[in-house]
């Protein structure tokens, strides 16, 4: 009787000990890393680095106008965010890997196990691959519990974080199921085999192996398991960024947002890329950045991607609670244009939602980035190509954005293709990243990142901006380095074993 | 010889039985009657001696009189004055721990809302912050020092026999804080709030270990036992006390008017290449613009009313109350009210059996203001600009039109538009049943239960303020409830062997368990704002959560009380506490706390005979252990947090277990000295006492790259484990002096309480920091905790001046690696200069140190109270020395880095080239060094406050007697009257966040106490 008063085991939670006893658990398992960690990360730092950084968008907000003026000091609390918040994931992922194979019950089968801790290897290298872009080194952790009383601990060279990546990738591939995305799009939230050949392609490229990352592109491609949506599917690329198109058979990768509108489950992106509460109906819509006259005049005529991507007076958007005409001169940032992709409008237009959490997916990863990596991939480095896979690539997707296809890729055709196809999906700023310095501070310094007039004809107040070499990665939060001071020291080699 | 005749009453006219009336120097005497008469033959000139137990003695001469009408005093210093001690009672001089009592005549007539707040001051070693001028709000205690790193430093309450722990966010006993959150306001509601502090007759603080052992796992903070109200033998008597204050707002803090925030605006727009506003382009023409504070502070009402019965006959007496306190804040929107009702009944039932009931049932409810950072009220009312109205011309909420994006909500609009509303229904009661086996054996058993069920209301309304819109209103309901329970069963035995020897013996055992319960469900999108019932939510997106949860605790406990011939006295316990928050499989489960002590009655030696410049000299010294096992629960194991996700439930993985987990302990050594003077007129007590606390139960401040968010974020929860060594070592020393001449009495106490903390063990690597929000979401880490210092010690840059000179600039140590140019985000004139305190020709962060202490030298409090024939007056004032407040309300205000966020008028002296003789730097546009957390925003916190003025009269009793009343009295007092200091925000009176050690005394958009007039009432019928 004692024994037991004195017991009291959790009554409203599943006990770690005790969770994995299903195959549904253990499927349930990795839904999480599909959510509320990225939520921060989602939520500012995404596009604060990815977009302001990059020169694609611009704003007035002096909190985030720091990216777009490379002034960012260590204390930037999105730093902070996106910081944490992708560490979760890492976390998050670590549990399910090392606690899910002591505590799995026998009736479980393997392959059921494997693909769990496969997902949650993919997702630890995703994560991973955001905190080697974002901040360089950092310390790799395969065990959580290895440093709970221990805690300072060096971090690793920016290689070996690859290498850690590319292990990741390949225990998924090895073990995640084979998928093919089809039009039951609740059948491909989780990530596949496929999703982890594509995320390794990515990697690859990024180290500059092209071979290998052409190589796994072109499984991926010849796989047939992901098609571009709007062009070998129905839709379009507007509509590519619908709530309901959410895993659509375009999608690789995608944070899974809930539609319940519980704070930090739902997708952060409209409240901030909206220009107005208008648009939302939910009191944000805060318009915290507008797309930059450098991002606006680089579209060449005729591409659809632009209506996809920003609003302009008069567009017109017959999805968009309803159908929504922009009025005159949208957007809060001197720009005359407001972001479009990843506005979703009211919740009883999306099934859901409230302030700040839409029911709409996040992209990490979709095929036509694959596409344009495998047509990188073959460029190999040279200045252009002619190779006919690579302009099929290329020219896919060009050809869903209604352009005419190219004869020959230009090395800066393929960075201006990627940064009109990922606009305000946070991945430009890697790419100026992956160029060679001087080239980098080159293209951003003649980038257009000032605001019109209120004149007629406008005239642009012009503001450029000029990074530095070591602009492209960010510092480590004060707090962290406080707790942790060798984080400023020099990264120690990564032991394997 | 004649006959005298009269009446002998006590001070509120109550009449007294059983009085001994006896002329002087003779055996002549008599008693006084039921009605308190009496009747006696005695010479002329003869001196009438009335001695009363419990009052002071008091000597009439009859000189021709036939009748007298005498009344008592109370004897306050009664040398066999009561004390609880935990199960049991001891007469003050006989208490070798270290008891402080407060008795309710000190705090009567302070219109303070709850007990906590009423025992600042009053007793040595007890610090008393209020964490918040908020009606109803937490109040940080501490009695003698901060004893454990996190988890809760409150003490233990046992309110008539049923303890109630002190933590406000009572995680470790009800599974959450009641108020939800809404990612806003943190202000913990206090767990006293429900107690009325009219009904409560004495409080005692239990300090020492040696005195606190008995409550073992739960004492490790100080016991505060508290004792309410029972009727007295005599005549019924019906009182009635009520009160009626006006609350205001002490000081505003000086913001910039529309011209001063214009010229900033305008700077600003240089800076970051904007147009200027057409608004701001003649500054002369315009007007001050609106004052946010004045419009969310306001006057405030609060009444209190309270009606109680009590009496007495034969076997029987009774004490039945019923009181409505109804506060509304300063702050606009937010309130407190309850209604309580209190009936306390003991009865001996035959020569056998005693029984007895107290039992408070209480509603509560407090309006909780949206508070505790940016975006709450108050700090809006700081930050929101001048230029924006509160109200539209249609009377309807106005708000920033074209702001970038940038501008803030609309404070007033926020305060009266979104509802937080708690309500907590309480009931606390207690039985007990009492028999003697035998002589001097007696077996007592008690149940005590406090019940719970809280409801919280948070509606967020449709809404268009500015071109803030919200389509969607929000409706979050919480219910809670819990049950806690205890059973005591003890026998006590007490036995005098020859008139020398007296012994008392305590041996129990009692079980204890708290059960929790809550719903917190969410539907939104309701066609109006006037119905706020969940049914009427869309339902398509209505969301639900629940928690559950019970702890544990099972206890043994014995104990001997031995006094020899009346001059040495020992006291020695013992107890075993078994804990649900430990590993059942494990070994860890019970801890065992024992605890000794001793003191001798020095003036009571027959040596001592002929020494009389002192009086009642006695010696303590006492050693005790305790514990705290006030975590939440199941840390020892690892569970999963649920996530709504994409597809479909997602769990994550919420904390990391640590099996080994085990108690938290406390030892602690005291030794008193206690002596009176001049005739005992001064009585003063010094008390010395070390407190060496292991172990601490804390969660690890890991590194985010280990754990990530918070684990309701998704991120994981970092362990709990047992770390770290902490001594205080202090003194309390209180003086106190009663004199009386004729119809004058006076009496003063002066209390001082000092400590010093040391951290004496830390793990190696493991950097200890309390972490908060700046400007809502920046997070910093303000303090830190070294081996060899105090605990959360301010932690940033030291400054040493502004950069003025371009000559000389690039010759200083380069700041955080960026150059020295007018370029952004560089360094130039105007910026702060920070000190190389390493020396190695860099500023960065590893310059950071020590920037401040929190710890006051000492505390104090200095009543007084004056009584002349029908007239009394009080004054109280308290205080703090020495300590350090780090004012990041004023870092919020003053950070000169923003467009549409008002600064403090202090602030526009910033530098320009044109106004270098400053120490407020140049504004700067985003991200600037100057805001680091450094020696500009430590500040002196000390402070002197009159707290309590109070002035009353009672009605000559010669008029009462005709109308048949006791009593009346009315009285005006002024609490918080002012308070001397040189600290710059709204007050110096800070307490700590969320009754966090490691952020004490930091000011982030707190909640300003009032000043507040009262004019009370008081009759006893």
């Amino acid at each position: 009787c004692e024994k037991e008063f004195l017991d009291r085991p959790p009554e409203d939670a599943y006990s770690l000990d005790e969770f994995y006893s299903s195959e549904a658990q253990v499927n349930a398992s990795t839904n999480i890393l599909y959510n509320a960690p990225w939520f921060q990360f989602a939520n500012t730092p995404m596009w604060a680095i990815g977009e302001l950084s990059s020169g694609n968008a611009r704003t007035w907000d002096d909190n985030s106008a720091d990216f777009m003026k490379f002034t960012v000091t260590n204390r930037k609390n999105h730093l902070a965010n996106g910081w944490s918040s992708l560490w979760s994931v890492v976390a998050q992922a670590n549990a399910v890997i090392n606690f899910l194979p002591d505590r799995v019950d026998a009736s479980v089968s393997q392959p059921v196990i494997d693909n769990a801790i496969g997902e949650a290897k993919f997702m630890r290298a995703m994560a991973y691959f955001y905190l080697v872009r974002i901040w360089g080194p950092v310390p790799i952790i395969e065990n959580n519990l290895d440093y709970v009383y221990n805690p300072q601990i060096n971090t690793n060279p920016v290689d070996d974080i690859y290498t850690f990546m590319e292990n990741d990738l390949m225990f998924a591939i090895d073990n995640c199921y084979s998928k093919n995305r089809g039009s039951n799009y609740s059948d491909n939230g989780h990530i596949s085999s496929g999703s982890a050949k594509a995320l390794l392609a990515k990697i690859y490229l990024y180290q500059r192996d092209y071979s290998q990352a052409r190589a796994y592109a072109e499984e991926v491609i010849n796989s047939g398991e992901f098609k571009l949506f709007g062009l070998e599917v129905p839709g379009s690329y507007n509509d590519l960024f619908d709530t309901k198109n959410n895993n659509n058979e375009e999608s690789i990768a995608a944070i899974q947002w809930s539609n319940t509108g519980e704070y930090g489950q739902g997708n952060p992106l409209q409240a901030m890329f909206a220009f107005t509460t208008a648009l939302t109906g939910t009191g944000d819509g805060w318009g915290a950045v507008s797309p930059s006259i450098d991002l606006t005049q680089s579209y060449e005529d005729g591409d659809l991607r632009r209506y996809g991507t920003i609003m302009e007076e008069g567009n017109e958007y017959p999805n968009l609670n309803g159908g929504y005409v922009v009025p005159e001169n949208p957007g809060t940032q001197g720009t005359n244009v407001a972001i479009k992709k990843y506005v979703v409008g009211k919740p009883e237009y999306n099934g859901g939602g409230s302030s700040q959490n839409a029911a709409n997916n996040t992209y990490l990863l979709r095929y036509a980035d694959l596409l344009l990596i495998h047509a990188e991939a073959i460029m190999a480095g040279a200045e252009s190509t002619t190779d006919g896979a690579a302009l099929a690539s290329v020219n896919k997707v060009r050809e869903r954005a209604g352009l005419e296809p190219l004869e020959v890729l230009t090395k800066e055709q393929l960075l201006h293709e990627r940064r009109v196809e990922l606009a305000f999906e946070g991945e430009y700023f890697y790419d100026l990243g992956r160029l060679d310095r001087s080239e980098a501070i080159a293209i951003i310094s003649a980038q257009e990142r000032g605001t019109y007039s209120n004149d007629d004809p406008p005239v642009i107040y012009s503001e450029n901006f000029t990074p530095s070499a070591d602009d492209f990665t960010f510092a480590y939060p004060p707090v962290e380095v406080q707790k942790n001071p060798l984080l400023e020291a020099d990264p120690v080699p990564y032991n394997f074993n | 010889q004649k006959v005298v005749t009269g009446k002998v009453s006590d001070v509120s006219g109550l009449p007294l039985l059983g009085v001994n009336v006896i002329e002087k120097n003779t055996t002549n005497g008599t008693t006084t009657d039921f009605d308190g008469n009496f009747e006696i033959r005695t010479g002329n000139d003869a001196v009438i001696v009335f001695s009363f137990v419990g009052f002071i003695t008091k000597e009439v001469s009859v000189k021709g009189l036939k009748t007298l009408n005498i009344q008592l005093e109370e004897n306050t210093e009664n040398l066999d004055e009561i004390v609880l001690i935990g199960y049991g009672t001891q007469s003050r001089q006989d208490v070798n721990g270290s008891v402080s009592s407060i008795d309710a005549k000190e705090i009567e007539d302070i219109p303070q809302v709850s007990i906590d707040q009423l025992m600042q001051g009053r007793a040595a070693g007890v610090t008393i912050t209020q964490n918040s001028g908020q009606p109803g709000s937490s109040v940080s205690v501490k009695i003698r020092g901060v004893t454990s790193i996190t988890g809760s430093n409150e003490p233990l309450y046992v309110i008539d026999g049923v303890p109630v722990s002190g933590d406000a966010n009572n995680t470790s006993t009800s599974g959450r804080s009641p108020v939800g959150s809404g990612g806003q306001q943190d202000t913990g509601v206090s767990p006293l709030a429900a107690l009325n502090p009219n009904d409560i007759a004495s409080v005692d603080i239990l300090k020492d270990a040696s005195a606190t052992a008995i409550y073992g796992s739960r004492g490790a903070n100080g016991v505060v036992i508290i004792t309410t109200k029972k009727g007295r033998k005599g005549e019924g008597k019906l009182s009635y006390n009520s009160y009626l204050a006006i609350q205001e707002p002490t000081e505003l803090i000086k913001m910039m008017d529309l011209p001063t925030y214009a010229r900033l605006q305008n700077l600003f727009s240089d800076l970051t290449g904007t147009e200027p506003r057409i608004e701001f382009a003649n500054i002369e023409l315009l007007g001050s613009g609106t004052n946010w504070q004045k419009e969310i502070f306001d006057r405030a009402i609060m009444q209190n009313h309270q009606l109680s019965f009590s009496g007495g006959k034969e076997n029987v007496d009774y004490f039945i109350s019923g009181g409505y306190l109804d506060q509304e804040g300063t702050v606009i929107g937010s309130g407190f009210d309850r209604i309580s009702l209190r009936t306390n009944v003991n009865a001996q039932v035959k020569d056998w059996v005693k029984v007895g009931i107290s039992l408070t049932g209480s509603r509560t409810k407090d309006d909780v203001t949206i508070n505790g950072n940016r975006d709450g009220v108050v700090s809006l009312g700081l930050l929101q600009t001048p230029d924006v109205a509160v109200y539209n011309p249609d009377g309807s909420f106005a708000g920033p039109i074209d702001d970038d994006g940038l501008g803030s909500l609309n404070p007033v609009a926020l305060a009266l538009s979104i509802k937080n509303k708690l309500t907590r229904n309480k009931l606390l009661g207690n039985v007990f049943v009492e028999f003697d086996l035998a002589e001097g054996l007696s077996y007592r058993t008690e149940f005590g239960g406090d019940f719970n069920f809280n409801k919280n209301h948070r509606f967020t309304p449709t809404y268009a303020w500015g071109r803030y819109v919200n389509e969607q209103n929000v409706l979050n309901i919480r219910e809670e409830n819990s049950v806690f329970w205890i059973i005591k069963n003890f026998i006590n035995y007490h036995k005098n062997f020859n008139n020398k020897h007296d012994l008392t013996l305590l041996l129990g055992h009692e079980a204890q368990e708290s059960t929790w319960e809550g719903t917190i469900a969410t539907a939104r999108g309701f066609l109006t704002n006037d119905i706020q019932t969940l049914n009427l939510g869309d339902a398509e997106f209505a969301a639900n959560d629940a928690y559950k949860g019970s702890q544990a605790l099972q206890s043994f406990f014995a104990r001997v009380l031995y006094s020899f011939d009346n001059k040495y006295g020992i006291t020695a316990s013992f107890r075993a506490d078994g804990s649900s928050k430990f590993d059942p499989l494990g070994d860890n489960q019970w801890g065992y706390f024992p605890s000794v002590s001793a003191s001798w009655k020095v003036s009571n030696e027959d040596f001592m005979s002929n020494f009389n410049a002192l009086q009642d000299i006695r010696l303590k010294v006492g050693y005790g252990e305790t514990g705290n096992q006030n975590i939440p629960n199941y840390r020892y194991g690892a569970t999963l947090t649920t996530f709504n996700t994409g597809l479909g439930t997602g769990f994550g993985l919420s904390n990391i277990a640590n099996p080994d987990l085990k108690w938290e302990s406390a030892i602690q050594t005291n030794i008193g000295l206690e002596f009176g003077a001049f005739k005992n007129k001064l009585q003063t007590t010094i008390e010395l006492y070390e407190k060496t606390s292991k172990d601490f139960l804390y969660q690890l401040p890991l590194p985010d790259y280990l754990v990530g968010v918070d684990p309701y974020n998704g991120g994981v929860g970092a362990p709990f484990v047992n770390l770290g060594e902490m001594r205080n070592r202090g003194a309390d020393l209180t003086l106190s002096y009663n004199t009386g001449v004729n119809d004058f009495s006076w009496n003063s106490t002066l209390t001082l309480s000092h400590y010093k903390n040391e951290v004496i063990d830390l793990p190696s690597g493991l950097v200890i920091t309390g972490e908060t929000n700046l400007n809502g979401n920046s997070p910093i880490a303000p303090t830190i905790t070294n081996v060899g210092q105090p605990i959360g010690m301010y932690y940033g840059y030291k400054v040493i001046g502004i950069f003025n000179d371009a000559n000389t600039i690039t010759d200083q140590p380069v700041q955080f690696g960026t150059a020295f140019s007018a370029e952004d985000g560089d360094t130039w004139l105007g910026d702060i200069q920070y000190a190389d305190v390493n020396g190695d020709g860099v500023v960065n962060a590893n310059d950071k140190t020590i920037i401040g202490n929190p710890h006051p030298d000492f505390t104090y409090g200095f009543s007084n109270s004056f009584k002349y024939k029908s007239f009394d007056l009080s004054l109280f004032l308290q205080g703090s020395y020495g300590n350090d407040v780090m004012n990041l309300t004023w870092l919020n205000t003053s950070s000169l880095n923003a467009r549409y966020r008002n600064q403090t008028q202090e602030s526009a002296d910033y530098w320009t080239p044109e106004n270098t003789d400053t120490d407020i730097p140049r504004p700067v546009a985003g991200d600037t060094f100057n805001n680091e957390i450094s020696s500009r925003v430590v500040e002196d916190g000390s402070y002197l406050r009159i707290q309590n003025l109070t002035f009353g009269y009672s009605l000559p009793s010669s008029l009462m007697d005709k109308l048949n009343i006791n009593n009346i009295k009315v009285y005006g007092s002024v609490q918080n009257l002012y308070t001397f200091t040189n600290y710059r925000g709204y007050d110096p009176e800070i307490g700590s966040f969320n009754q966090d050690a490691l952020l004490m005394g930091i000011d982030n958009g707190r909640y300003p106490t009032p000043r507040t007039f009262t004019f009370g009432l008081n009759v006893d019928l």
